[in-house]
């Protein structure tokens, strides 16, 4: 089989029984080849929307999220950092700040949008083998694969060829792409279609950037030819060509109807916060598009990124940022649509920890993401990075160790917000993740209704620290669906444990962890997960 | 066989970057490689030549290179040989005395100069693409343009970007220079293009100097520029950057300009004297008594862009530069579709390369003379970029340009200012329901707005044009790529006939005194034409 057959199986959905597919072994689990149908329910029927901002160019997270207390960010940095007299925002019960930039923009920006519940700040996001080139780090963020995860890809050149929520449609919707609502089931703002919204079977998506000209548009784009039938190259152009006719004149009713039925509650500022505009009034207007992207430039500040007081390029883009997503969220309460809605930035890496000779920083590797939106658990997700080593002559170029996969969002927002099992997950991201619980509630035992605490832990691990021959423990409240899995600390899976029925009672579980190092060990019984960390001395 | 090996399998050494991945991995299924293409070229051997290697055919064009060999009407295209050197090409006139203005620097201004400078900028940046659409539109060969604006989304530089502007007269500059450039010796090239003024500025050249390394250019040298991904360490972008340590362009004149204005100059204390180890060589510490401009661009620059031609791996079977620019004019005139093109063509192509010493003129001819363009599979998958669709159509009509240049930023070619470093996308990118409406409602009002009479002369050029059955032909074979169905042909007859005309009435209507009501019938024929998918192919 070659790959664009498995990507294609993996993608759109198959008619295949769950039970009767045929399962690779990858790492101890099966991958589909043929993939069951999307196991959770029908996205179509969900009124939850998507909304992803892309910070195109690298966005530095060092100074987005400042450790002010930290010295040595103060020595990396001399030209650029922010001070103390800046008035950066502490994020209670941390030492991590919001940029000044970040909290003077709309109502108290992204302090009060966190101390209201509605934000959540990951730090060190990024995922293994980082690549510093703009194009290839944005298409793994986009595509949802890394192809240096070695048990998937083997080949660091392979190409990326489609989206995580490109995947994700085709996935889920059986009749994809032949027969689809009257609405996109994705709208990117500005653009060319972003490799984020294809699919190996088709694109989940249509680009517009000025609605009231896609509105305008005279009827009667697309000739009345049929598609042509061949599967050789001309074809294939000339079919792709008209199909995009066909979209231009299907789709454009339905978006001027929500758009012009649409309303905004708020007086939206220029920029990013327009695209956010644009998007409540759909929104608002009832149009059933599930993911809205939407881009904003200029990241990459190789050169004068800032000058002192925090003025300049970056902190204008932060305070744009900012501006957006507090106006919107803003909108979205005062319209009752608060709560349907998540979203997250992405950028394609973030910057140097030490700060070039240009007032700038150069290519970096993680950077901190936000996710918002009325369900999304506020607080700090990682630490501040340890920047001691950067002052050493021998470490002056490197970069940051990221602290969690990049993945673990978009599998949590997929299970979580729009109902996808496990499986799907897999099936559209080639692997397991264990969520943060930004939007889940569940990474801790208390009203966990299938399992008991005991001896002072939902799941105990013995020994632990320990060799590598581990016996994981744990009560059931009543019989449960239970898989027990290992994941690195970033969040990837490695091994599966367990899986299974279990019947209420303690269960006790034997496994050798494959290397020395820190694991979490994660219990999910119907869906709710408990992670323990695991210390293996090899 | 587990996924890991399938994989395995499909991937491929090249680095080329794929953002529209339907049907990816097919190709055109042409096994003819790149020996000759004997004989003489027929009239679709010739228009299909001029679509790919000029903007469109026209009827001048179209009967000058009828009946030659490919030899014979490549060399035609490509005009007289130049020695950029040694024997110039002429240049084309300025757009304007505004090409050796100067300005202060506007980051250093008050904010009312500086918003005065910038809108002087603004506008001579509009009148810099209008100059060059007009350039494409005038020029008697303009394969000479092609080239210069693939150079262009190559070796690219923005007008716009972060928060500042390119300087326009250097863009002018550089613009021209890629001219004198775009048939020459490719490693002359890319050294014209490491120290151009426009670049200089645009990568952070300018702020790179010896202690406080700016790797942007650096980096970019590599991944876009020369070899792509995958041949170079980032120790080596970090150690290219310090080669290219030490160079600046006067662009203000509130700044010093030791070689004249828009000159390019070295500095020598701000160029690092260390020894750099990179892509298997050593550029050798200096003496300070060695560092001039003339000595560190000969064993430095120079140095350097020797080791990265000499790049190959698998025993010679990989160059990396001409693997790499090989892929992108096989992308740019054959297939853009972004997979790799067939592996015996691009060993032959990359021989070319080598044999020839990196001379692009050479190259070129090649591809187009070969017995793999001229194969039927080959001929119309080629989507039209803005500049073929909108120039070539002004061009094919004797349409004015006028509107061009803004016509084809709407639809996401901004002449001097694509979206970013990469360039322009290209393929499928060009076409969305963002821009498909756009270049439908270009080409409707540039029908409408050709004057009656040229209208009548322009379809008198036809043999057979007083035949409504053989004018439709005609106009079909000039206007579409491949030959299209009876009920198509049927159709677009019905089209020129309208209003109940008569076939036999055709002769009268367009040999009569009175243009208005050949120019309707002949309108009405040409926005039937430009309905079909198959106009934007080439």
């Amino acid at each position: 089989m070659k790959r664009r057959d498995f990507l294609k199986y993996t993608a759109a959905a198959s008619a295949v029984a769950a039970g009767a597919a045929q399962g690779f072994r990858l790492g101890g689990l099966p991958v589909y080849a043929q993939s069951p149908p999307m196991l959770g329910g029908n996205v179509l029927e969900s009124d939850k929307i998507l909304i992803i901002v892309q910070l195109f160019g690298g966005n530095d997270g060092l100074n987005t999220i400042v450790p002010l207390n930290d010295d040595n960010y103060h020595n990396l940095r001399p030209t650029i950092r922010v001070r103390p007299e800046d008035n950066p925002a502490q994020i209670a019960g941390s030492e991590a700040y919001f940029h000044p930039a970040l909290v003077d923009s709309f109502d108290g920006g992204f302090l009060k949008l966190h101390d209201e519940g509605r934000l959540a700040v990951i730090q060190g996001i990024g995922y293994e083998h980082p690549n510093l080139s703009h194009f290839r780090s944005t298409d793994i963020w986009l595509s949802g694969y890394n192809p240096r995860d070695e048990d998937i890809f083997s080949d660091p050149q392979v190409r990326l060829l489609d989206g995580w929520v490109g995947r994700f449609f085709a996935h889920s919707i059986p009749t994809f792409p032949s027969d689809l609502p009257s609405y996109p089931l994705a709208i990117q703002i500005g653009g060319q279609l972003s490799l984020m919204l294809q699919s190996d079977a088709g694109d989940a998506g249509i680009a517009i950037t000025d609605p009231e000209r896609f509105f305008s548009q005279d009827g009667g784009l697309s000739a009345d030819e049929a598609a042509l039938p061949g599967v050789d190259a001309y074809e294939k152009e000339y079919n792709y060509i008209l199909q995009v006719a066909q979209a231009s004149d299907r789709y454009k009713d339905e978006v001027k109807a929500a758009y012009e039925g649409g309303k905004t509650t708020i007086q939206y500022g220029e920029g990013l916060p327009q695209q956010f505009g644009t998007v409540a009034r759909m929104i608002s207007g009832g149009l059933g598009t599930k993911v809205y992207l939407l881009r904003m430039g200029g990241f990459d500040n190789h050169v004068n990124q800032a000058f002192e007081g925090q003025t300049g390029f970056h902190p204008a883009l932060l305070q744009q940022l900012s501006m957006g997503i507090s106006q919107f969220m803003a909108d979205a309460v005062n319209q009752g649509f608060a709560d349907r809605v998540v979203g997250m930035t992405v950028t394609e890496f973030g910057r140097r920890p030490r700060e070039n000779g240009s007032r700038g920083t150069d290519h970096g590797t993680t950077s901190v993401q936000f996710v918002f939106g009325e369900r999304v658990r506020a607080g700090l997700y990682g630490d501040n990075p340890d920047l001691a080593r950067f002052l050493k002559d021998s470490d002056r170029n490197s970069n940051l160790d990221y602290q969690n996969d990049y993945r673990r969002v978009y599998a949590e927002i997929l299970e979580v917000l729009f109902g996808a099992e496990k499986a799907d997950v897999e099936a559209i991201l080639g692997k397991q993740f264990v969520h943060m619980g930004i939007l889940d509630p569940a990474i801790s035992s208390v009203d966990n209704p299938f399992v008991n605490q005991f001896s002072g832990a939902a799941l105990r691990l013995s020994p632990n620290p320990s060799a590598g021959n581990v016996s994981a423990a744990f009560e059931l409240k009543r019989p449960a669906m239970v898989d027990i899995s290992l994941y690195s600390i970033k969040g990837v899976h490695e091994m599966r444990i367990r899986h299974g029925m279990f019947n209420r009672g303690v269960h006790s579980v034997h496994f050798n962890a494959p290397n020395g190092g820190v694991w979490l060990c994660v219990l999910e019984a119907e869906g709710r997960q408990i992670a323990e960390k695991l210390v293996v001395l090899r | 066989m587990n996924r890991r090996d399938f994989l395995r399998m499909n991937t491929s050494g090249s680095s080329f970057r794929a953002r529209s991945p339907q049907d990816w991995d097919d190709t055109l299924g042409v096994t003819a490689g790149l020996e000759e293409r004997p004989g003489q070229l027929t009239r679709a051997d010739a228009l299909h030549l001029l679509r790919r290697f000029t903007l469109a055919p026209t009827h001048d064009l179209l009967a000058e290179i009828e009946g030659k060999t490919a030899q014979e009407a490549v060399e035609l295209l490509l005009g007289p040989v130049y020695d950029p050197e040694l024997n110039p090409e002429p240049l084309p006139e300025p757009p304007g005395p505004w090409v050796d203005s100067t300005e202060e620097d506007p980051l250093e201004a008050d904010l009312i100069t500086r918003n005065q400078i910038e809108k002087r900028w603004e506008n001579q940046h509009d009148m810099l693409r209008q100059w060059w659409v007009e350039r494409m539109h005038a020029e008697t060969l303009p394969a000479r343009e092609k080239l210069t604006l693939f150079w262009s989304g190559h070796f690219t530089t923005e007008f716009t970007f972060d928060d500042v502007y390119s300087v326009p007269q250097l863009l002018y500059r550089q613009n021209q220079m890629l001219r004198s450039y775009r048939q020459g010796d490719l490693k002359q090239f890319v050294e014209q293009v490491t120290l151009d003024g426009a670049m200089l500025a645009y990568l952070g050249g300018e702020l790179n100097v010896a202690g406080n390394p700016n790797e942007n250019y650096a980096r970019e040298l590599f991944e876009l520029f020369t070899t792509g991904l995958g041949w170079y360490s980032e120790a080596e972008v970090q150690a290219s950057a310090r080669v290219l340590t030490g160079w600046k362009a006067s662009k203000y004149n509130s700044a010093p300009a030791p070689r004249g204005m828009y000159k390019s100059y070295f500095i020598p204390e701000d160029h690092d004297i260390g020894a750099k180890e990179l892509l298997g060589g050593i550029i050798a510490a200096r003496d300070e008594d060695f560092n001039t401009e003339v000595l560190v661009r000969r064993d430095e620059i120079r140095g350097m862009i020797e080791l990265i031609f000499a790049l190959e791996r698998n025993d010679g079977r990989e160059h990396a530069v001409a693997r790499f620019i090989g892929e992108k004019l096989y992308h740019y005139f054959i297939y853009s579709k972004p997979v790799a093109p067939p592996e015996d063509f691009m060993l032959q192509l990359q021989q070319r390369f080598i044999d020839n010493n990196y001379n692009m003129r050479a190259v070129l001819g090649a591809i187009l003379r070969s017995a793999h363009f001229y194969e039927p599979a080959v001929r119309g998958v080629q989507i039209k970029t803005p500049a073929e669709f909108m120039v070539g159509f002004a061009r094919q009509m004797g349409a004015s340009p006028a509107t061009v240049a803004t016509a084809m930023a709407q639809v996401e070619q901004d002449l001097f200012d694509p979206r970013d470093v990469s360039g322009w996308d290209g393929y499928r990118a060009w076409i969305s329901t963002k821009t498909y409406p756009l270049r439908a409602a270009f080409t409707r009002e540039l029908i409408r707005a050709i004057p009656d009479a040229q209208l009548v002369d322009w379809a008198r050029r036809f043999t057979g044009f007083d035949d409504a059955y053989l004018l439709t032909a005609a106009v079909e074979e000039f206007l579409l790529p491949r030959p299209v169905s009876t009920e198509r042909h049927d159709a677009y007859v019905d089209a020129l006939l309208t209003g109940e005309t008569r076939d036999y009435e055709w002769p009268e209507i367009i040999g009569g005194t009175d243009p208005g009501s050949a120019a309707l019938r002949l309108r009405s024929l040409l926005t039937a034409i430009s309905r079909a998918p198959d106009f934007h192919l080439c």
